[in-house]
C-alpha cells in the first residue's frame, strides 16, 4: 500500500480548504491598501511642479518687472503684452521666447502652484529693493523665512532639510514595511499556528497521521505551503502595483517594483520560517502563538520605532536619531529599501543583497530545524 | 499467534504519571479490553502503541512492525479512534469522511456509507455544530471505513446512547467475525464484557491482572437465586438442598454446572416464582483488584 513519504495531497487540500477565508480577507486588505497608496502617492507627485518651470517662470517676471512693464495672466494669454514683451526679451538673446513664458505660466496654473510662485516673485522683488533701517544690510526672503520660524519656536534648519526630504523614499518605507507587511504578519503568525500546533493542541492531527502519512510528508507538505502561499499573495500584489503604476503615471518602473516585492517576500519568509519554527516546537498552541506571534510583533515595533530614527523623520524634526537603533533590532531592518530603490539608477547601492542573503539563511535553518524537531518529538494524539 | 506484543514498556511522565513495564500479548483475532481510571495510563499505551509518542524502553511490535521507527507502514495494517475528538477545520462530516478516505487511498464509499447508516449517523451536519455522540460516530465511521485488520480504539463509545452502544458492538462482532484483531479501551464494564474475549486492567501504570472472559463467564460453580413465595418454602428447599441458604424469600445455592439438573429436579416439588444464575461481572472482579 502507498505510504505518503514526501508530500500528501490531501493534506495540501485540507490546509488550502481550512485557511480559505483568512487568505481571501488578507489578500483583499493588501491589494486594497495597494491601491490606494498607488493613487495617494500619484497625487502627491502630481502636486510638485518641475523647479525649471517655476525658475523660467520667475526669471521671466524679473525682466518684465525690472523694465517697469505691467503684468497679469488673463493678459498674457490674451495676448494684451505680445508686442511689449517680445521686444524685451528679445533684448535677453536666444533662449528666451515669450512662447516659453506662456508655457511656463500655464504649466503652474495647470498645476496650481502659479499663485504660489507670483507671490514668492512679489516678496522677493519687494524685498530685494529694502535694506534693514538700522543695519542697513540687503534684505533678504530667506533669511526673513528662518527668523519667522525661529519667532515659532521651530528650528530654522528645519526650512534647509524639509528641502532634502525624499517623500518618495518615505512613502516607500511606510508602504513596504508597515502597511503591506501588517496583513501579512496576521497571516503568517495565524497560520503558522494553524499549520502544526494547534492541530496537535486539539488533537486533529491524530487523523492525519493514523493514515499511512509519514511525519516528514506533514511538515514537508506544510511548510510548502507557507512558502508558496505568501508568495503568490505578494505576487499579486506586486501585479496590481506595476498596473496601477502603469495606469496612472505611464510609468510602471517594473524592475525596482518586483525587487522591492521580492525582498518584501523574503523578509515575510524569514518571519513565517519562525512562525513554522513555533508551530512545530510546541504542543499548545498558546505558547506555538507566544512564540510567533510575539517575535513578528517586536520585530515590527522595533521596526516602527526605527522609523522615528530614519534620516527623513529626524530631519522633518519628527524623529529622534537614537531610536536608529531598533532598526538593528528587528528582521524588517534588513529588508533595505532605499537601497534596493537604487536600482535603474546611476548609483545602484548592493547593501540590500548581502541583507537578504540573511534572512534567506535565516528562513531556511528555521523551517529546517522546525521539520527536525516535529519529526522527533512525542506528540499527545 | 500474537499479533500485537508489547514487552516491558516504561513511558514516564514523572510524578508518578506515565505507564511502567507494560507485558501484553493480543492474539490475531483476539478482541482485547484495556481498562483502567481515567489517568491510569490506558491513553498513554495507545499512544505508544501508534507511534504518536517515544518509549523511554520497552519494545511494541504490531504485526511485525515497530511503530518507532515504521509508523506510517503500520497505518497500513491499523485503524484508530483517538480518545479526545477534535476533527480539522472542515465544513461538514463528508468533506471530513471524503478526506480521509483520500489519505487512505479510497475511492470506494460503500463501506463507508454502510457504516455511516448503520450509525444513523448525517453525514452532511457541520462538523463544529456536532453534539458529542455524533461527533463519535463519525469518528467511527473514519476509522472502520479502512478495513485494517488491526483496530486500536480509545474509549470508542463515549458519548454514544445505549442503543448505538449496542450498533457498536454488532460492528466489533462482525469485526471479528472477519478475523480481525481489535484493541479497545473503555471504562463502561458492561460493554467491554460482552465483546472481549480478555480484559486488562491497568493501575496507576501497571497492568494489574489480565481477565479471561471466556473463564469469567464460564465459572465452574454457578451461584443461583430462587425466588420462592415465601420465606417458609425457602427453608423448606434449603433443608432438601445441600450448600443452600435463603435471605428473606430467596434462596442461594453454589453449585458446579454438572450439577444443575439435580438442583432442578430437587425444585420440582415447589412452586417457583423466579430462578436466575448470578454472573461474576468484569466490574466485580475490577472492584476486588483495585482493592475497592
Amino acid at each position: 500500500m502507498k505510504t505518503a513519504k514526501y508530500f500528501s495531497w490531501p493534506l495540501m487540500k485540507q490546509t488550502i480548504r481550512s485557511n480559505r477565508v483568512l487568505t481571501v480577507a488578507i489578500m483583499i486588505v493588501m491589494i486594497l491598501m495597494c491601491v490606494v497608496i498607488s493613487i495617494a502617492r500619484n497625487m502627491m507627485m502630481s502636486g510638485t511642479t518641475d523647479s525649471t518651470t517655476s525658475t523660467t517662470f520667475m526669471t521671466y517676471l524679473y525682466v518684465i518687472a525690472s523694465s517697469g512693464l505691467k503684468y497679469d495672466y488673463e493678459g498674457l494669454m490674451a495676448g494684451t503684452y505680445d508686442t511689449a514683451y517680445s521686444t524685451v526679451f528679445a533684448l535677453l538673446g536666444d533662449g528666451y521666447s515669450l512662447e516659453q513664458f506662456k508655457e511656463a505660466a500655464s504649466a503652474l496654473m495647470d498645476a496650481g502652484t502659479y499663485e504660489t510662485y507670483l507671490s514668492t516673485f512679489e516678496y522677493n522683488w519687494a524685498l530685494m529693493n529694502e535694506t534693514g533701517i538700522f543695519t542697513g544690510e540687503a534684505l533678504d526672503i530667506n533669511e526673513f523665512m528662518g527668523l519667522m520660524m525661529e519667532s515659532m519656536g521651530m528650528s530654522s534648519d528645519l526650512l534647509e532639510n524639509m528641502e532634502d526630504i525624499d517623500m518618495s523614499s518615505m512613502l516607500n518605507q511606510m508602504y513596504y514595511t508597515i502597511m503591506d507587511i501588517l496583513p501579512l504578519l496576521v497571516y503568517i503568525v495565524v497560520v503558522g499556528n494553524s499549520l502544526i500546533a494547534s492541530q496537535v493542541d486539539r488533537g486533529s492531527m491524530a487523523y492525519v497521521l493514523s493514515t499511512p502519512t509519514k511525519r516528514s510528508a506533514v511538515v514537508i507538505t506544510q511548510a510548502i505551503y507557507m512558502i508558496v502561499v505568501p508568495f503568490l499573495m505578494i505576487a499579486i500584489t506586486c501585479c496590481v502595483k506595476i498596473a496601477m503604476s502603469a495606469g496612472l503615471s505611464g510609468d510602471p518602473d517594473a524592475a525596482v517594483t518586483i525587487m522591492l516585492y521580492f525582498g518584501m517576500y523574503i523578509l515575510i519568509e524569514a518571519m513565517a520560517g519562525l512562525c513554522y519554527l513555533g508551530s512545530c516546537l510546541f504542543n499548545r498552541s498558546g505558547k506555538s502563538m507566544a512564540f510567533g506571534g510575539g517575535l513578528t510583533v517586536w520585530f515590527f515595533l522595533a521596526s516602527l520605532l526605527g522609523m522615528f530614527g530614519s534620516d527623513n523623520l529626524v530631519q522633518m524634526g519628527m524623529g529622534v536619531e537614537i531610536l536608529g537603533v531598533f532598526n538593528n533590532l528587528t528582521l524588517i531592518g534588513l529588508f533595505d529599501i532605499d537601497s534596493i530603490a537604487t536600482i535603474g539608477t546611476d548609483a545602484v547601492s548592493y547593501a540590500f543583497v548581502w541583507k537578504l542573503v540573511v534572512l534567506f539563511v535565516i528562513a531556511v535553518a528555521a523551517y529546517v530545524g522546525g521539520a527536525i524537531r516535529f519529526t522527533k518529538k512525542d506528540l499527545p494524539l | 499467534m500474537s499479533i500485537i506484543k508489547i514487552e516491558n514498556l516504561t513511558k514516564d511522565y514523572g510524578n508518578g504519571r506515565g505507564i511502567f513495564d507494560i507485558n501484553l500479548e493480543v492474539k490475531q483475532g483476539e478482541i482485547f479490553g484495556y481498562v483502567g481510571t481515567n489517568g491510569s495510563g490506558k491513553t498513554t499505551t495507545i499512544r505508544n502503541m501508534l507511534g504518536f509518542v517515544y518509549p523511554d524502553s520497552g519494545k511494541i511490535e504490531i504485526d511485525g512492525t515497530d511503530p518507532v521507527t515504521h509508523s506510517a507502514e503500520l497505518m497500513n495494517k491499523v485503524s484508530y479512534i483517538p480518545g479526545e475528538i477534535a476533527f480539522p477545520n472542515l465544513k461538514s462530516g463528508a468533506d471530513f469522511l471524503k478526506l480521509q478516505a483520500e489519505y487512505y487511498g479510497i475511492t470506494d464509499f460503500t463501506r463507508m456509507n454502510y457504516i455511516a447508516d448503520k450509525l444513523g449517523l448525517d453525514t452532511t451536519a457541520d462538523l463544529k455544530r456536532m453534539s458529542k455522540g455524533m461527533k463519535q460516530k463519525t469518528a467511527i465511521v473514519a476509522a472502520f471505513m479502512s478495513e485494517r485488520d488491526i483496530m486500536i480504539l480509545d474509549e470508542p463509545t463515549t458519548g454514544l446512547d445505549p442503543l448505538m452502544r449496542d450498533v457498536f458492538i454488532e460492528l466489533i462482532n462482525e469485526e471479528k467475525k472477519k478475523g480481525r484483531t481489535v484493541f479497545l479501551s473503555g471504562h463502561i464494564f458492561e460493554e467491554l464484557e460482552e465483546v472481549c474475549d480478555r480484559v486488562a486492567m491497568l493501575k496507576d501504570g501497571k497492568i494489574i491482572d489480565v481477565i479471561d472472559m471466556y473463564a469469567l463467564r464460564h465459572y465452574s460453580d454457578r451461584i443461583f437465586e430462587i425466588v420462592f413465595e415465601n420465606e417458609k418454602s425457602a427453608n423448606a428447599f434449603k433443608n432438601t438442598f445441600d450448600g443452600a441458604y435463603v435471605r428473606g424469600n430467596s434462596a442461594f445455592t453454589s453449585i458446579p454446572a454438572e450439577r444443575a439438573d439435580q438442583l432442578f429436579k430437587a425444585l420440582s416439588g415447589f412452586n417457583v416464582i423466579q430462578i436466575h444464575e448470578k454472573h461474576t461481572t468484569l466490574e466485580e472482579v475490577f472492584m476486588k483488584d483495585y482493592n475497592i
